[in-house]
Formats: C-alpha cells, structure tokens, sequence
C-alpha cells in the first residue's frame, strides 16, 4: 500500500547558535496531492521548518522524512522542487540559461526547461538577463525552476512576497494548477486569503510551535458567539472575567467570543443576572483570519 | 560529479568576472612587456637598465612568471573570493543545494571548474606573452627562437598551481565569510601587505632562528618555485620541491577546509 504521507515531522526543532529556538517540536503531515499551506505570522519559523526539510539547515533535534527520505538526500531531493525565502539565480545569465544551469545540476534533460517555461509563462521573456527582472518574473522563474524535476513534492516559501495585487492573483491560479492531479504542493505563507483561496489543508505555525493543523474548512468551520449588549464595557468585563482575555474580542460594535455557541444560555443568564441588557446573542461563522489571529496570539489589525 | 561539473561550467563560461580576469591578465603581460621594451630601447629611463634581449621569445616564460606573480596571484584571490562568495550574497546556494547532488559533489565540482578557469588563465599569460615576445623581437630584425618545451611546460605549470592557490585563499575566504566583497579585501590585504610584513618579521627574530616558519607562508614559496624555473642571481632558501609539497598542501588544505565548512552548516 502506499504510503498517503509524503512529508512527515517528529518533535522536529531547531535552536541556533545564538540561543533562539526557532522550531519548537514540530510534528507536521502532509498528505500526497493536497495543497497544503504553512501558515504564520513573520519569524513564526516557517522558512526555518522549510529549510530543515530541503536539507539547507540540520535540526537540533526530532526526525523529519520528505518523500520517503531523510531531508537533504539526494534520493528525496531528486524528488522534491523547492523555492525557498525568494529565487536564487545567477543575474548575469538569461533566465533561460539559468534554468539550464538548474537543469545539468539536476540531471534533467535541456528540453524540460521551454516545458516549464511555458508553464509559468515566462517564454517569451526568458532570453532576458535574470538581474533585469521584475520581482514576479524573478517569482515565476524561481517556480519554473522548482518544477523542473517534475517533483513529486513541490515547495514554495511565500511565494507571492513582493508581488502586486495582479501578481498575487497570478501565482495563486499557478499554485492552484501547479496542485491539480497527484502533486503535492507545501506552500508557506503570512497571507491568509491566499491560503483561504489555494489550500486543502493548513498548518498553523506560532513562536515555533506547530499550533493547528487540519483542513480550511474545519478551521473556518468553527463557530463563535456573537453578543450585543448594553452597557457593552460591563458586558465585555463580566465576559472577559468568565472566558479570558483570548476569548472575548470587540469589534463592529459586538462582542466576538471564540466559545461554543451551546454556551448562549449561559452566556445570556450571566448577563442579564448582572442587569446588562442582551440585544443580540447569536453563534456566527469565524473567519480563517480570527481563527489565524486567536491560535497565533496576534493581534488583529496590527 | 559529471553533472555537477556541467553545470557549473555553464554558469562559469561566460561569467564577466573571468572575463575580465583573462582580459586583465592579458593587460598586465602586454603593459609589463611594453614598458620593459621601452626601458630596454631609452637606456637611462630606469634604475635597472633592461636588456633587450631578455625581451625575446627564449626568455619569454622568465617574463610572464614574472607578471603573474603576485598581480595574477592577486587577482587569482578576487576571482576565488568573487567564486565562492557570490553564491551567498546571490542565494544561489539553496538553488545548488537542493537539486540533488550532495553538498561535498556540488563543491569538488566548483573547484574543478575554477581550476580549469585558472589554467585558462594560465594560458591567456603564456599565449599574450609568448606573442608579444615574437613583436618584439619581429620589431628588432631577431630571429624567434623559443624556449624549451619542457621550461615552458615547468613554467606552465607552476604558474598555474600559483594561480590555484591563491584562488584557494579566496574561496576559502569566501565560504568563510560568506560573501565576496570582504573576502577579496582580506584576501588581498594578506598577499599584498600582511605576509610580506610577518615574513620579515618572522626572519629578523633570534638572528632568523625562525625563519623556517617564514618559509612555510605561500608567497614565499611561491617565489621560491618560480625561481627555480627562471634562477635569480641569489637562490632562494627554499628548494623547489619542498615549495612544490608546500603549495600542494595548502591547496589541498585550503579547498579541505572549506569543503568542510559548506557540509556542515547551516544554509540560512
């Protein structure tokens, strides 16, 4: 039977030299076909766990197999694209002549290179030197170069930084062909929409730590209580009490609580025992960006 | 391997650093030949009069060993610095490294491409000079006569291994520091300034009780194998194998070392 992981971490961690834990026992899956976004906020240790399982950097401690081998042997790199924290190339060659450079280091045959760039179509511009393009042409050729091999696994660590509103939209229906059929594609990034709109499944990453991991729609598909109430300062203190600060938030004129909606009754007879008047009491859908923000512990807006 | 090598000499072919080395190269032996042909014609324009027939084709390898050291060694420096370093500041390294072949295949590929270019070099110096000797002796109503095969072949060589070492230093710099730019600066510094002065230094102590230490440093063995192919008026304290072992080793060291370094750490 085969095996329906293809990248699977142990307790995997890294601390640098400088004392800093980066990684913090991350146990991470990835199932064969999906898209799967690595989602964090900025120093969360994305790129970190990204680099651990390409090889770049050796964990500190903990176990991590990427498409049935260690990270970093040739073996599972043969089977792996990866663009990780932005393309690397050489700016004096052509885009073309930087894919063959790729190409010869990864025994792939010269013509696979006019294959992947037509798939990011970047054809007609790829006579171009590297140094002379833009940040979303540099992207595309940093994907074409990952695609070479025709991975099995496909890596990609934000790979919309830099690009405008319309490069955006243009890497994500990439990704979102790139994913179709039996490859997998890992994609890192600080963008909620864009993970919204391309993954099957999500891992949440926070101060190192793997925080949640599960599908989109098991992440947005949990509910919270919404509360209008007057006085709302004495409602969001009394709730704030009974929950904790990480619960209750304020916004729109309402109270957002991250709890179970069974809870309203309680909720109500708290409140109104209290002589705050309860005008609304509902459950509502979360969005993945409070989901985002509660698991993270970040604050919304900043 | 093979692949690794294929690939880096694709990236390295048409590589504007190399070319301009190999220009320069070629600068430096037609400005040296210039200027000793005029000193050689105006007798009394120099401090050391020139002869003119140390300019003809028979003498031309004691001339381009001359020009190519220690300027060829220094820019053999830069462009080691230029090579190693440059893969960091460029994040071409993730690239390199994550397409399969080992860290240890990826970096013995990269030395034997720089090494090829190195002997490119090599033959850029030997060609020019060999060239402008025959001008100048074309210009001068002499008949070309050359060397022998086998002093140019020596000659050829030591040049070349020179040129290797000092292209040592600065990759080794290179990879240490991870970038270009310092590590060309330091390596220059040490060949040009630090090594002679510690050499001086080193031989004045205890009467040159220890001047065998200052006979371990690369300039002067360096200087000490291209005497033995073009013997100065004074020999060297230096013997040509030992110089030759000497060099050997640092070469090996130097790329050993770095070697180690890229397979141990971290690519951030």
């Amino acid at each position: 039977m085969q095996n329906t992981t293809i990248v699977e971490t142990h307790s995997l961690s890294k601390r640098y030299g400088n004392g800093v834990l980066a990684v913090d026992s991350v146990d991470m899956s990835v199932r064969r076909g999906e898209v799967y976004g690595f989602l964090g906020p900025n120093g969360a240790g994305k790129t970190t766990t990204l680099r651990m399982l390409v090889g770049l950097i050796k964990p500190t401690s903990g176990t991590a197999t990427v498409a049935g081998h260690a990270p970093g042997s040739p073996a599972g790199l043969a089977r792996i694209g990866a663009l990780i924290e932005g393309p690397g190339f050489y700016p004096y060659l052509s885009g073309r002549e930087n894919l063959k450079v790729v190409a010869d280091l990864a025994s792939v045959p010269l013509r696979r290179v006019e294959e992947v760039l037509d798939i990011v179509e970047l054809a007609s511009r790829a006579g171009r030197k590297f140094g002379t393009y833009s940040t979303g042409m540099k992207q595309r050729l940093g994907v074409a170069a990952a695609l070479l091999k025709d991975p099995d696994l496909l890596i990609l660590d934000e790979p919309t930084n830099g690009l405008d509103p319309q490069g955006m939209a243009e890497m994500r229906k990439l990704i979102t062909d790139i994913g179709q059929g039996d490859r997998t594609v890992l994609v890192s990034s600080h963008l909620l929409g864009e993970v919204e709109q391309v993954c099957d499944r999500v891992g949440v990453i926070s101060n190192g730590r793997l925080v949640r991991q599960s599908t989109v729609r098991e992440l947005i598909g949990e509910e919270g209580v919404l509360v209008r109430a007057q006085p709302m300062d004495a409602a969001q203190d009394l709730l704030t009490r009974m929950f904790g600060p990480r619960v209750v938030s304020r916004r729109d004129g309402a109270l957002h609580l991250d709890t179970r909606p069974d809870r309203s009754m309680e909720i109500n007879r708290m409140l109104t025992s209290a002589g705050v008047g309860v005008s609304e009491l509902r459950p509502y859908e979360r969005s993945l960006e409070e989901v985002f923000f509660q698991l993270t512990g970040e604050k919304q807006g900043s | 391997m093979i692949a690794t090598i294929k690939s880096e000499w694709r990236k390295s072919r048409f590589r504007p650093a190399f070319l301009v080395g190999a220009a320069l190269i070629a600068g430096l032996t037609v400005l040296a030949f210039s200027a000793n042909w005029y000193m050689a014609t105006h007798p009394g324009s120099a401090d050391h009069p020139v002869l003119l027939s140390s300019l003809y084709p028979v003498h031309f390898v004691a001339n381009v060993l001359g020009a190519g050291f220690p300027l060829g060694a220094a820019m053999a420096i830069v462009l080691g610095a230029i090579f190693a370093g440059s893969e960091y500041s460029w994040g071409t390294l993730k690239t390199v490294l994550t397409q399969g072949p080992g860290r240890l295949t990826s970096w013995v590929g990269r030395v034997v491409v720089f090494v090829a270019w190195m002997g490119i070099m090599t033959v850029v110096l030997f060609v020019v000079g060999g060239a402008y000797s025959a001008v100048i002796a074309l210009f001068q109503n002499q008949t070309i006569s050359w060397p022998e095969l086998e002093t140019i072949a020596k000659g050829f060589g030591v040049i070349w291994l020179v040129f290797a070492v000092n292209g040592a230093i600065g990759m080794v710099l290179g990879v240490v520091i991870k970038q270009s730019a310092a590590a060309l600066g330091i390596g220059l510094v040490y060949l040009l300034a630090v090594e002679v002065i510690a050499v001086r230094f080193i031989d004045s102590l205890s009467n040159g009780a220890f001047k065998w230490i200052g006979d371990l440093f690369v300039g002067q063995n360096a200087g000490a194998l291209i005497s033995s192919i073009t013997p100065p008026p004074v020999a060297p304290s230096i013997g040509a194998e030992q110089a030759l072992a000497v060099l050997a080793a640092y070469f090996v060291a130097l790329l050993f070392i770095a070697g180690g370094l890229i397979r141990m750490r971290d690519v951030t």
